[in-house]
């Protein structure tokens, strides 16, 4: 095997390969101009490297010659000669080699920073126009100075004792949201009942209010319970109460295109920017929507796909497209968020387990937007809005996750360069583990 | 078996992709060519996100491409020279590719680019070399050798100015051509994710005339730094290089290649280049199939880029 292009690893060969071939072996490449004429080896190897080819072909011969010569190579690996790597000519070719990268990567990193090659077009706004705060307010005002601790003992499976007290509002640099703006329901109407004594009021949590995105994450099922204060019902079927429960992402920022056939090829042409739309919408109810309430009434509380909040960008992108057409790319974006099961409706999917107490279960996908969640919670009677509630799920990453992302978006460039250390030292290990076990 | 991969934001069959990088990392080491552009494609196929697969793709090259470059090195088979002057080209090469990259993104035109630079350059690298390879088995059967004719020695080439003296190669010749070549094959390298091997070493070979047995190395090396540059120029630039997606395209595709070689030895020169060129073609074909056939769905959401 060692044959022909050097003898396996000998007690003192220093990395020079040529030592055993070429007598200008252990000079520094630059150096030996005159390239004296290799022995045997080299009509062997210009054979092995396609010398004799006629087209772009013979490139792919050459190639290929790699592939033999590496291969070749690693048989002669020793684990002592791995030791060897960093020796002499090749330290002075890995230190270059860290320096030019180094070099060009901090000059682009942090020069070039503000700089670019392209002009960028003009952003459209990030934000939505109205809201632009992260901080939610709580919809469920009157409610809670009622002290109805023993009906909620009744109705919920021993939630945590605050479990109606507000959570704190997520700070945004958490998840990193610049530019994005959280959930913004609309400010409840209080409806006059709800003022009258024994009036039906709507409490709910969430099972699981944090969920960690770690390596292993592939989906999770967000549980939603709550109980009816105050509630007629004699029992779970008599279906005097509607629930609908609105599990709600990020609102992001979003651009949809859409292709058309341009001298044969498919190409995206049109384009309409939103300057706000959720990321991740699950809409689960007792019965389908349009029994529950009049269009009116869930167009106020944006609920249902046809009421989700979706803003276009002001003024940019939607020149020249009639409403037709941006019909068209709004039905869009739900027709593709629900195939990718990020918008998902559930006509049946809440459930009364006693007279009072109802639950849900929702499912997130893998492929979920990360951040904060809202869960909004409204309870119906005969097409009437009679209380409403919301509470909020924490969608983060953990762990190594986090680690790899903050890494990733916050120190960009130290990134890059791991991302390089672990590539050269993955192929570096690569050889010397295949040199050993192929021989 | 998942994984979630933090930077494509998405779960990932950790075998599917053990096994992508093992089938690329096999025929790779097979054909003896770099394989980024059959992993590109099949990454974007997959559903990670075009640009994540090409940033990542970058990553993939480096390891890949270091234990040859550095045997090639050893052996005395780079011309450094040369070399750092195709790199100064490929860096300068790169960081336009990644801008481009970037704007491309912005204008939701990416994915077409990149279809099309594969079309065309798979199609043309497809082409001849399926030619070629036809006529040596052609000659072969005849009973004739194969000709080792070597192209003329003069050209346009040698009236530019800025000459330098490249020993290793032995060639005295102006630093432009290579310089060029080597912005080039950068560029295309950044926004294809691919090596570029397979433009680098026809283009050394056949317009700077360098002998063969120093094209190879230089072109490693050259690839080497060219991608190590593309791959930080991602992660700063457009924040694309997953490294747990990369560390599984790495693992599966040493273990593929070292079969690869073995299965490579039991083929002839021209049936290796005929089975490659019909690989070439094929994904050729695939790739410009998606831009002709009416999409499923004409529309597409895509996140706002560099929108903050």
């Amino acid at each position: 095997m060692a044959s022909d292009d050097g003898q396996p690893s000998g007690g003192d060969r220093t990395g020079g390969d040529n030592a055993g071939t070429s007598p200008a072996g252990s000079q520094p490449p630059e150096a030996d101009a005159p390239a004296p004429p290799r022995t045997a080896t080299a009509p062997r190897r210009a054979r092995r490297l396609g010398f004799d080819a006629v087209t772009g072909a013979s490139a792919l011969r050459t190639t290929r010659g790699i592939a033999t010569s590496v291969r070749r190579h690693l048989a002669e690996l020793s684990p002592a000669e791995m030791a060897r790597l960093l020796r002499q000519r090749n330290l002075q070719f890995a230190v270059g080699a860290a320096l030019v990268v180094l070099i060009f990567a901090v000059l682009k990193g942090r020069d070039l920073g503000t700089w670019t090659w392209f002009p960028e077009p003009a952003l459209p706004v990030a934000q939505a126009p109205d809201g632009t705060t992260t901080v939610r307010e709580r919809s469920d005002g009157p409610r809670a100075p009622q002290g109805d601790d023993d009906k909620r003992g009744a109705g919920q499976p021993a939630p945590a004792p605050d479990a109606a007290t507000p959570l704190p509002a997520p700070a945004p640099s958490l998840f990193d949201l610049s530019g994005v703006t959280s959930p913004e329901p609309v400010p409840i109407e209080r409806v006059p009942m709800s003022h009258v004594e024994n009036a039906e009021q709507v409490e709910a949590d969430v099972a699981t209010r944090s969920v960690a995105i770690t390596s292993n994450f592939s989906g999770t099922e967000i549980v939603v319970f709550g109980a009816v204060d105050n509630s007629r019902q004699s029992s779970p079927e008599a279906g005097i109460y509607d629930i609908v429960v609105v599990l709600e992402g990020i609102h992001t920022p979003l651009v949809v295109r859409r292709k058309s056939n341009v001298g044969g090829l498919w190409i995206n042409t049109e384009s309409l920017r939103y300057a706000s739309l959720p990321s991740y919408y699950a809409i689960a109810s007792t019965r389908p929507l349009e029994d529950i309430a009049e269009p009116q009434v869930l167009s106020q509380h944006g609920i249902g796909f046809e009421h989700v909040r979706i803003i276009p960008a002001g003024g940019t992108g939607a020149s020249g497209l009639s409403s037709d057409e941006i019909k068209d790319f709004r039905d869009s974006i739900i027709r593709l968020k629900r195939k990718d099961g990020l918008y998902v409706q559930k006509d049946y999917g809440v459930g009364f387990i006693g007279k009072a107490l109802f639950r849900t279960q929702i499912g997130l996908p893998a492929n979920v937007p990360v951040g904060p969640f809202s869960a909004r919670i409204y309870l119906f009677s005969e097409g009437e809005l009679l209380s409403s509630f919301t509470t909020n799920v924490i969608l983060q990453r953990e762990g190594l996750e986090a680690l790899l992302h903050a890494f990733a978006f916050n120190y960009s460039l130290l990134y890059g360069l791991f991302a390089v250390a672990l590539a050269v030292g993955a192929g570096l290990a690569a050889s010397a583990i295949f040199s050993r076990s192929a021989h | 078996m998942n994984i979630y991969l933090p930077i494509a934001e998405m779960s990932a069959n950790i075998l599917v992709f053990l096994g992508m990088g093992a089938a690329v990392g096999f025929l790779s080491g097979m054909f003896g060519v770099g394989g980024g552009f059959l992993m590109t494609p099949l990454l974007i196929f997959s559903g990670i996100p075009p640009a994540v697969a090409v940033g990542t793709e970058a990553a993939q090259i480096v390891a890949s491409s270091v234990s040859g470059a550095l045997a090639q090195y050893r052996r005395n088979n780079v011309d450094v020279k040369m070399g750092v002057v195709l790199l100064v080209g490929g860096i300068v090469g790169a960081v336009i590719g990644v801008d481009l990259v970037k704007l491309l993104r912005q204008l939701g035109q990416f994915e077409l680019f990149v279809s099309l630079a594969y079309v065309t350059f798979l199609g043309i690298i497809g082409t001849l070399m399926m030619i070629e390879s036809l006529n040596t088995m052609r000659k072969v059967a005849a009973g004739r050798p194969a000709s080792m004719r070597r192209p003329g020695q003069h050209g346009w080439i040698h009236g530019l100015p800025l000459k330098m003296r490249f020993n290793r190669s032995k060639l005295y010749i102006s630093a432009i051509p290579p310089l060029l070549i080597g912005a080039f094959v950068g560029m295309l390298g950044a926004i294809m994710g691919v090596g570029g091997g397979f433009i680098m070493v026809p283009a050394m070979i056949y317009l700077l005339r360098m002998p063969t047995n120093v094209v190879v190395g230089t072109s490693l090396f050259q690839i080497l730094f060219v991608t190590a540059v593309t791959t930080v120029l991602h992660a700063t630039q457009n924040q694309t290089v997953d490294i747990v997606l990369a560390m599984l395209l790495m693992i599966g595709g040493v273990i593929g290649a070292q079969f690869g070689a073995v299965a490579g030895e039991k083929l002839r020169g021209e049936q290796l280049r005929f089975l490659l060129a019909a690989l070439v073609l094929l994904v050729c074909a695939r790739i410009g199939w998606n831009l002709v056939v009416e999409p499923s769905d004409l529309y597409s959401l895509s996140h706002v880029v560099g929108g903050h």
